[in-house]
């Protein structure tokens, strides 16, 4: 009786874990295979900027402007604001406080994308507009800024927690040298935080490359890289978003649908490529 | 510039961007609460939606949602639990150590969209299953594991090795052993990674927009293999008609009540987390 038990119960965490590591390795290659016809019928020409089904192009060119773009500014936002209210949280107010603001903020992180994006439609696409006098609000600023405010939580939490850790005798032997509070900031305790704040933006670029409904609600879903490449006052398109609006659409085993996976596809590989990057970087030390 | 001014100045100037930081994130919840409390009613709660959301309630996007939530649950606890006992007890070489870390660290990482997309050529498409909740249900799961099994096994790895050396000295099988000293930690450990995950799964629109859910017209499913209404798809749809208050209200009061249950679930967590943490104390 013991020993078939032990073997079912063998046989139970070892079908778990195998089917697990299945499923992700499905994932791959249904993808790959999906988006096979793509790669092999336009080649190189993916890389090129006209996107039109009907006349056979299919140029994903300015969405992966599209997110780059969208992703560079929500990063450039959120991550100084990130580091100086982490700061703040651990450093300036007293410590009875923190844990109510970090709870707060917390809570925060978990708001669902397409709640963001319905806040995003009904304010600030108006507030873009009417404020840089645009016909329309959704622009890939707007996408961007959005995005930022999405993504602040993880970084703030995370930055926090890093800052947080450092030991108390740091902050005492630089007090006791005659530093000020700013110096032990700048010079004592972000140097030493320094590889956490890095592992915390890498986990925000995951977040923010692979951000859909918010973004895709916002960036105006136009395929086209505007003129002049930084003006961001513009619609425009991420990788996101186009698998978002248009997947829906496309007929199963077509060019159209397959280049689309193909676009899943890159993006699949470049969130693992960064995924793993950071899992390297943290050695496991860092919950998720 | 004197170091006393710079310090005064540091000082200003992380305490402005504190300030717009926490109060963007204020502005958020107390636009949520105060749009969404005026646009909620029980009857809002209880009834049909009509004229494509426009009017009417949210009755079938609420039991979508806790339909594909649940399936979601009963799919992936069991998984992940197993997967964590075998990590922590049975994997003694490192390569399947980083193995099973990539593959978590993977999961956790890939955008929900292309989960969405996963589901629909493969259940959809290839296995014929039709648009359905089921397949939501089982989409959302594998989202959710790497959640629960990391939460599990960080419970299951803060007990000590004495406990389980005990345990094979008085002559226990590797099974017994698991089954009464490692399982009840994996499960109250899952079960905190569980309710996050959930938290988490409720909220999606990506995944389940395409494969599970649709807009209008369906009720109850009365098999599995039927789609259903979700709070998230609906706050979409409505969204993409702003341009009707009507509708926008109706949006605001479905988000009240979405985050609500974002709430309940995340809530409990920390709760649980906080109780841990003073019992090891």
């Amino acid at each position: 009786m013991s020993a078939s038990q032990n073997n079912i119960g063998k046989c139970y965490v070892l079908v778990s874990t195998y089917l697990s590591i299945a499923i992700v390795a499905i994932i791959f290659v249904v993808l790959f295979l999906s988006s096979y016809d793509a790669f092999a019928n336009i080649g190189w020409d993916l890389f090129s900027l006209e996107w039109n089904p009907s006349k056979d192009k299919f140029g994903i060119l300015s969405m992966i402007y599209g997110t780059v773009s969208v992703t560079f500014i929500a990063l450039g936002i959120s991550v100084p604001l990130g580091i100086l209210t982490a700061i703040f949280i651990s450093e300036i107010i007293p410590e009875k406080y923190r844990l109510y603001i970090k709870s707060a903020i917390e809570l925060l992180a978990g708001i669902p994308s397409i709640i963001y994006g319905l806040i995003g439609i009904a304010f600030f696409s108006a507030w873009v507009s009417s404020f840089f006098e645009l016909p329309t609000g959704r622009t890939i600023l707007t996408a961007g800024i959005l995005l930022s405010i999405m993504i602040l939580p993880t970084i703030v939490t995370l930055i926090e927690d890093a800052l947080h850790n450092i030991p108390k005798k740091y902050r005492e032997a630089s007090k006791g040298l005659g530093l000020y509070q700013f110096e032990t900031i700048t010079k004592t305790l972000l140097p030493i935080a320094k590889k956490d704040i890095a592992g915390a933006v890498l986990l925000a670029l995951g977040r923010a490359l692979g951000e859909t409904m918010a973004v895709m609600l916002l960036i105006g879903s136009i395929d086209r890289i505007p003129e002049p490449f930084y003006n961001v006052l513009n619609p425009g398109q991420t990788m996101t978003s186009k698998l978002g609006r248009e997947i829906g659409e496309s007929a199963f085993g077509s060019l159209h649908f397959s280049t689309l996976n193909a676009i899943g596809f890159l993006l699949f590989l470049i969130v693992i490529t960064v995924t793993i990057i950071t899992q390297l970087y943290f050695k496991k030390e860092r919950r998720l | 510039m004197s170091r006393k001014l710079q310090n005064i100045a540091f000082k200003t100037f992380v305490c402005i961007a504190a300030t717009i930081s926490i109060g963007v994130l204020l502005f958020l919840i107390t636009v949520l609460f105060w749009k969404g409390f005026s646009a909620i009613s029980f009857e809002f709660l209880i009834s049909d939606s009509s004229n494509f959301g426009s009017e009417g309630g949210i009755a079938y996007q609420i039991i979508g949602s806790v339909l594909l939530t649940a399936c979601a649950a009963i799919i992936s606890f069991p998984l992940a639990l197993g997967f964590a006992i075998y990590k922590s007890e049975y994997i003694k070489n490192s390569y399947l150590q980083n193995l099973t870390d990539t593959v978590i660290y993977s999961l956790n990482g890939i955008p929900s969209i292309i989960f969405g997309i996963f589901g629909l050529i493969f259940f959809v498409n290839l296995l014929q299953t039709g648009v359905s909740w089921f397949v939501g249900g089982i989409i959302l799961a594998i989202m959710i594991l790497p959640t629960i099994i990391l939460s599990s096994y960080q419970s299951i790895n803060s007990i000590p090795n004495s406990y389980r050396e005990n345990a094979f000295g008085l002559g226990l099988t590797k099974w017994q052993v698991v089954k009464t000293v490692i399982f009840p930690r994996a499960v109250n450990g899952g079960f905190t990674g569980l309710l996050l995950g959930l938290a988490r799964a409720i909220g999606e629109t990506a995944p389940i927009m395409f494969i599970a859910t649709a807009f209008s017209g369906v009720t109850i499913p009365n098999g599995l293999f039927e789609p259903v209404r979700s709070l998230p798809t609906h706050i979409l749809s409505l969204a993409q008609q702003a341009t009707n208050p009507s509708a926008l209200e109706n949006a605001w009061g479905t988000s009240l009540v979405l985050i609500l249950l974002v709430f309940v679930f995340s809530i409990s967590a920390f709760v649980r987390r906080l109780q841990y943490s003073k019992n090891k104390q």
